[in-house]
């Protein structure tokens, strides 16, 4: 692990954790309503200030609290078109099975490529310190399987022209 | 006389688990023989102990959503539960049945806790509204009536507090402020006698604000003698006003811990706190007027592995892609957040405190004093 | 299967089952397939007539008629003599074989009958290929480009010059996506020809046609691409030149497979992630307690102990 990972991945986490302490709270906008604050904004009181935590230009992550709900956006490594094209297509894959992940937005937050929604709800089914852990090894992995799928795919393209050219 | 805390001293009593439902309120009665609580849910549960395990015998389905509010009055044995519905019942027990009546709250949000006042003729809602119903018991008409508690409240009412006096009430606030307000009533109190905090008491009388940029207030508590006034913030803090020292002047203590969700006086001296970090820690408030962390309640200790487990192992890699057995656990008792502690005895050498979480577990923890 | 096959496998298979059952004396059969090949070709093999003792094979290629002004006609007429047919209706070449006489036919010349059949589409392409090569080989310059448009929207071009011939395929890539794994892939045919001297040069451009095309109606876009292949003399000899045109003629449908197959597999890579990250979100689900009845395969119940 690269010495500037590590730094930046605990600093993750212990926003996450603090930000993570949300509670059951009904809207006090509207009637009968339990939404989640950071996403329907209507009470400034109800919101933390956003965080951005950069390991660089183009890594960082955005933290936005709120009494009941967190929203993590996560902007990934991409060096080049390849890499680009493939985490466009991986976080569009996930997206579409946000369904399974139960704490995945359908659509990434403005200038990142995913992001997560935990609400109270969230964190009362399931155990916060876990539900942080996850969003870590998601990030840790996201690179090394977009790097990985890179290789691969390079190593195919190599191997097939390499194979058809022999033939000449 | 002083309390003192040293390890090993403090020892959980009881652990009671009613599933992974989160328990959003509880309230014990006079005698601690039973206690009433919800699990994240629209009905309130009453529990009876035999013999340590907690038995349900009646269940209090009035609410058509999420019940945020329990109070079991210990002299009237009456039971007052508010919810996300807006509305708030009373409950008496008569022939063996719970039976309600409704509360004209005439609130338009969602209320978030309920107190019952110490003579029990009143009780305090606070809402999402913005205002905090005191609401008490109109003969004529055979129900309970309310009056509202509005300015300066700029944001929902996390929690309230009777001062022991009966006419004044604390309230907290996400608009990051505690206030303390008269709350007296003339159709029901008697005339009221000045106390530390002012004498001004004509109903909704503002006697003292603390605000301060820092976060959202979950819990606000008068000290036994009523002279304190101590809440918790987001921020990690814990504040205390005494009210006989300097009654504008709150003193801060920013601690490292996550947020606090609740706290309570043990004494005149002592602060309980418990929140997000999952276990009871313990503030002393010394006679110089300075906050002091004295300790956790639970020592953190290693949890045995349970041994191998061919059936887990397989669950573990099939679901959870471990290949590693994954302990998922927290090391404390509690393994979500506490969100409320309640007094349930004290006497001279130790203190019983409950508390409840997000974790669906009631913990009754021992406080040694000597 | 890193390359694609030259022959068409279905001629090659139904053919042979025909011609077998022929050979070992079964009751010919009724045959009725249609069927594709890449760049949109079509094969029907059948009984002319309802005559169960002949089969007729028939290609159906979109554009037979620019290959004809290449002299495709000539090099079929070549390649199948004695068997091509009448066409039939709505395709461009048929070929028509009596049973009885193939029966008599010693195995060897069977084989090779069934072969040269399942390369026509091959065969239909080589017309162009020879006929630019002749004229590199004789010095015949100043020919007019082979303009062939082997897909709706896709060309290729022909040149002969006077130490070269030059093969340009434009393709199209239907998604953004293609693009960028499509040049992926022609870079390593780019850089391809220092791991093996003998293979031609390979050039791509992407967006703009080469610069030999400039001024024609060749497309610019932005999904459009241009593979050229340049062949040296040694590509183009007597000897080299059914290999070279057997590899040429494909090699559009081969880049394309293999973006396929690539997108494939990030796609079943990323669904494995995907399902591995689920799998650790769950690891923050408590497990709910007590005992929980579950039902065995035989329906009987038993209750599983924590």
């Amino acid at each position: 692990m690269s010495a500037t990972l590590r730094p930046y991945l605990n600093a993750v986490r212990a926003t996450l954790t603090a930000a993570l302490c949300v509670q059951n709270f009904d809207s006090q906008v509207v009637e009968r309503h339990n939404k989640p604050e950071v996403e329907v904004r209507s009470s400034k009181e109800l919101l933390l200030n956003p965080v951005v935590i950069s390991r660089n230009e183009k890594e960082r992550v955005l933290i936005e609290g709120s009494v009941n709900s967190v929203r993590v956006s996560i902007a990934i490594k991409q060096a080049d078109e390849i890499e680009k094209l493939l985490c466009h297509k991986f976080m569009r894959f996930m997206m579409m099975r946000a369904e399974h992940f139960t704490v995945m937005r359908r659509k990434p937050v403005e200038g990142y490529d995913i992001s997560f929604l935990i609400t109270n709800f969230n964190t009362e089914q399931m155990y916060k310190h876990k539900l942080v852990d996850f969003v870590i090894s998601f990030m840790e992995e996201i690179d090394k399987e977009i790097s990985d799928m890179k290789l691969t795919l390079n190593a195919r393209a190599r191997i097939c022209a390499e194979e058809f050219l022999k033939k000449f | 006389m002083r309390l003192e805390m040293s390890n090993g001293t403090h020892n959980i009593a009881e652990v009671h688990s009613f599933g992974i439902e989160p328990i959003t309120c509880h309230s014990f009665n006079k005698n601690r023989s039973e206690v009433a609580f919800s699990l994240n849910s629209n009905d309130v549960i009453i529990c009876k102990n035999n013999n340590g395990h907690w038995s349900t015998t009646a269940t209090l389905a009035a609410h058509d959503l999420r019940v945020t509010g329990i109070d079991w009055a210990p002299i009237s044995n009456r039971i007052v539960t508010c919810g996300a519905d807006r509305n708030a019942y009373v409950w008496e027990h008569k022939n063996g049945v719970w039976t309600k009546s409704l509360v004209l709250l005439r609130i338009n949000r969602a209320a978030t806790c309920v107190q019952w006042s110490p003579k029990e003729n009143k009780f305090a809602v606070g809402c999402g509204a913005k205002l905090v119903a005191i609401c008490y018991f109109d003969e004529e008409n055979d129900w309970w009536l309310s009056k509202h508690i509005k300015k300066p409240i700029r944001s929902s009412v996390t929690s309230v507090d009777w001062h022991p006096n009966n006419f004044l009430l604390a309230a907290g606030s996400t608009d990051f402020s505690s206030r303390v307000f008269s709350a007296f009533v003339k159709e029901v109190d008697d005339k009221p006698t000045p106390s530390s905090w002012g004498d001004k008491f004509t109903f909704g009388n503002l006697l003292a604000e603390f605000s301060r940029p820092g976060g959202w207030l979950h819990s606000v508590r008068f000290s036994p003698s009523g002279e304190k006034l101590a809440w918790v913030s987001h921020d990690s803090s814990i504040s205390v006003v005494d009210s006989k020292r300097d009654v504008s002047q709150a003193v801060t203590l920013k601690t490292p811990f996550l947020p606090f969700m609740s706290c309570v006086w043990l004494k005149e001296t002592h602060i309980l706190t418990a929140g997000h970090d999952c276990c009871p820690m313990l503030y002393s408030f010394d006679q110089t007027g300075k906050l002091i962390f004295v300790s956790r309640i639970e020592q953190v200790q290693e949890r045995k592995t349970g041994g191998f487990n061919a059936l887990k192992k397989f669950k573990d890699l099939d679901t959870r892609a471990a290949t590693e057995s994954v302990d998922i656990f927290l090391e404390t008792t509690h393994q979500n957040t506490i969100t409320q502690l309640s007094l349930t005895s004290a006497n001279k050498n130790d203190t019983t405190v409950c508390s409840t979480g997000m974790d669906g577990q009631m913990v009754l923890w021992t406080v040694q004093s000597r | 299967m890193i390359l694609l096959e030259i022959k068409n496998r279905i001629i090659e298979e139904t053919l042979k089952l025909r011609f077998e059952g022929a050979k070992a004396g079964n009751k010919a059969e009724n045959v009725d397939v249609t069927f594709a090949d890449f760049d949109g070709v079509l094969f029907h093999i059948s009984n002319p007539n309802g005559d169960k003792s002949k089969l007729r094979l028939s290609a159906s290629l979109k554009f037979y008629k620019e290959l004809q002004e290449h002299g495709a006609d000539e090099l079929l007429k070549r390649e199948y003599a004695t068997y091509l047919c009448a066409v039939e209706q709505g395709y461009n070449i048929s070929l028509e074989y009596d049973l009885e006489k193939i029966a008599a036919q010693p195995a060897e010349a069977v084989e090779e009958i069934i072969s040269k059949a399942a390369l026509i589409k091959r065969n239909c392409f080589s017309s162009v290929f020879e006929k630019y090569f002749n004229f590199q080989e004789k010095g015949e310059l100043g020919q007019q480009r082979a303009v062939i448009h082997y897909r709706d929207d896709e060309t290729m071009y022909v040149e002969a010059q006077h130490d070269r011939v030059t093969v340009i395929f434009s393709t199209v890539f239907k998604c953004a996506d293609d693009i960028v794994i499509g040049k992926v892939f022609v870079q390593e045919f780019k850089e391809g020809r220092r791991g093996s001297t003998t293979a031609p040069q390979v050039l791509f451009s992407h967006r703009d046609p080469p610069m030999e095309l400039q001024g024609t109606d060749a497309r610019v876009g932005d999904n459009i691409g241009y593979i050229t292949f340049v062949l040296q003399p040694r590509h183009i000899n007597k000897q080299a030149r059914e290999n070279t045109i057997n590899l040429i003629h494909t090699v559009r449908d081969y880049v394309h497979y293999h973006i396929k197959c690539s997108k494939a597999y990030i796609h079943s890579r990323m669904r494995a992630k995907t399902s591995e990250f689920v799998k650790v979100l769950n690891r923050a689900r408590p497990e709910p307690k007590g005992e929980r009845q579950r039902k065995t395969m035989t329906g009987k119940t038993f209750v599983q102990a924590d």
